[in-house]
């Protein structure tokens, strides 16, 4: 199992809860589009997924583990296994492409002669290749995105996290952006991608978890709210 | 490069869970010849360049100071150690000639004395210089006569009878084994060294409230780069690393800049002692030789280590605060 959410609610500072009681379950090699209104609690969701956020009551279970009360020193190798996409890209301004895409694989102590060349076919595959030494600021929007996915991929994750990825980007880099998904799915990559854009939700025929007000009020895949696979 | 290929080469195949299970470390060395990532700005800069360089130039001038108050200490007091002077006084140059010669005569009979030298009236006048200038002793000042004498141990530690056989041999003559002096010039040195010493810890104290300071503000400014850092799997220890790394880097900048104008402060101030004649007959030789220069090194070492230090826990701390 990848997550397990057992009545899991979230409150920012003691105010109302953004999610309220949510029960589901993400397999291993599950995909699921997780879409809902603005304000409905998607990025705070996801901000529990990886690990960026501790539910204020509930439980959360990520790959076996129980994150809920987990100390400090045990979240460093569980967000190795999740690769994030995130909305507003958060790139490190002050480094290059290049470096942005490393950072994963620095931080874990990887020396560069094992993933310079990995760095560099994900650069070039998200068309960027000529781009490895520029910095975010001087960037457009979709190039910033696609750094931002292959950040995310380049540590091989178990679980990668998309929020809006394909926002920023024209729609043949999209559908690009998704078809890596859907591959990396096959191979069995758990993804969850957050999404306004139903057309893409219906074009692939995934399941979809639905968040309104905070809860799970309608999906595709009617067993998972209630903590079962479908 | 297809699809299907890319997502082969980006799927966590069991090798790399396997690699996961274990936290990889990098070696020192490596860590220093990467690229920082933490921004520049953001750790203090110069500021904090220039607040160590400030730092260690006092620290540097302080611990100068102490080496310099020990050598002269030791070098008047080994000096006055060896010896006593014997001091004759009389009514008139005839009365203390004769007190001299009987004083002298006493004392070379004396066993355990080693060497024993009647002062010349020159020398004896140019003991008076400093206080009453150049050629201004004239013949109307009943300058006394001094014996210096080398004892030996044996001798020196019982110094009562020779002195009633100088009473009785010349009722002017007055023993002095420098004890008195010697001992205030103890206390003086101890007093000057352990304001040094306090002086020193205070600007290592003050460096370690400065460094866990920048190194707050430097974490706060840097909020958002540390958040992405966690998120993509970094340890504590990791940004702690970083902090230290960035640290050491501008205390090591800081520290040299100024320990090396203290060392040349300390420099001309010996350069200018020495021009003036500062040492003589009242004050001893100031000295700063090489070795005294290499241990000022200890300034630089101690700066860093408090800066890297207090950095690396400062962190460390505030971080176990977040989630």
């Amino acid at each position: 199992m990848i997550a397990k959410f057992e009545k899991v609610s979230l409150a920012y500072d003691a105010g109302r809860d953004i999610l309220s009681a949510l029960d589901f379950n993400l397999e291993e090699g599950e995909f699921v589009f997780l879409t809902g209104p603005s304000g409905a609690g998607k990025t705070s969701l996801l901000k529990l997924l990886y690990l960026a956020l501790r539910p204020t009551s509930g439980r959360v279970m990520l790959f076996g583990e129980d994150v809920t009360a987990a100390p400090r020193r045990a979240l460093p190798n569980l967000r190795r296994r999740i690769g994030v996409v995130f909305q507003e890209f958060r790139l490190l301004d002050h480094l290059t492409a290049f470096e942005n895409v490393a950072l994963p694989m620095k931080v874990a102590g990887v020396n560069q002669g094992q993933y310079r060349e990995d760095v560099r076919e994900l650069l070039n595959w998200v068309g960027l290749a000529d781009r490895v030494d520029a910095r975010p600021p001087t960037l457009s929007g979709g190039e910033k995105q696609r750094i931002a996915l292959a950040r995310a991929l380049v540590a091989k994750p178990d679980l990668i996290l998309a929020d809006e990825p394909t926002g920023n980007v024209d729609p043949a880099m999209g559908e690009k952006i998704m078809k890596l998904f859907i591959e990396l799915n096959k191979l069995g990559a758990a993804v969850v991608v957050a999404t306004h854009d139903i057309s893409l939700i219906e074009a692939l025929g995934k399941p979809m978890l639905r968040l309104e007000g905070g809860r799970l009020s309608d999906a595709s895949r009617p067993a998972v709210r209630k903590g079962r696979r479908s | 490069m297809k699809t299907a290929v890319i997502a082969k080469r980006f799927s966590a195949d069991e090798e790399t869970k396997a690699g996961r299970a274990t936290l990889r470390r990098q070696s020192l060395l490596g860590r220093f010849r990467a690229e920082p990532l933490l921004p520049e700005a953001g750790a203090g800069g110069a500021p904090l360049t220039a607040a160590i360089g400030v730092m260690s130039f006092l620290a540097a001038i302080a611990l100068a100071g102490l080496l310099l108050i020990l050598a002269a200490s030791q070098e008047w007091t080994s000096e006055l150690e060896r010896g006593v002077t014997i001091q004759i006084k009389g009514a008139d140059a005839a009365e203390i000639a004769a007190g001299a010669a009987a004083a002298m005569k006493v004392v070379q009979s004396t066993e355990g004395v080693v060497e024993a030298r009647l002062l010349t009236r020159e020398e004896t006048e140019r003991l008076l210089e400093p206080w009453l200038g150049k050629g201004n002793v004239g013949e109307y000042l009943n300058v006394p006569a001094l014996i210096e004498a080398q004892l030996s141990d044996e001798l020196r530690e019982n110094l009562g009878p020779l002195e009633a056989q100088l009473k009785a041999a010349a009722a002017g003559a007055v023993l002095d084994d420098h004890k008195r002096w010697r001992d205030r010039v103890f206390a003086a040195a101890r007093s000057g060294q352990a304001l040094a010493a306090a002086v020193f810890a205070l600007i290592m104290v003050a460096a370690g409230a400065i460094a866990a300071f920048a190194a707050r503000a430097g974490l706060a400014a840097n909020s958002e780069v540390v958040s992405i850092l966690h998120l993509v799997g970094a340890t504590d220890d990791f940004i702690a690393n970083e902090v230290q790394r960035r640290f050491l880097v501008l205390a090591v900048r800081g520290s040299l800049a100024g320990l090396l104008l203290a060392a040349l402060v300390a420099g001309l101030v010996v350069f200018g002692f020495r021009a003036a004649g500062g040492a003589g007959y009242f004050l001893p030789e100031i000295r700063m030789g090489p070795g005294a220069f290499a241990i000022l090194l200890i300034v630089p070492v101690a700066l860093c280590l408090v800066t890297a230090v207090t950095a690396r826990l400062t962190v460390l701390k505030a971080l176990s605060r977040e989630m």
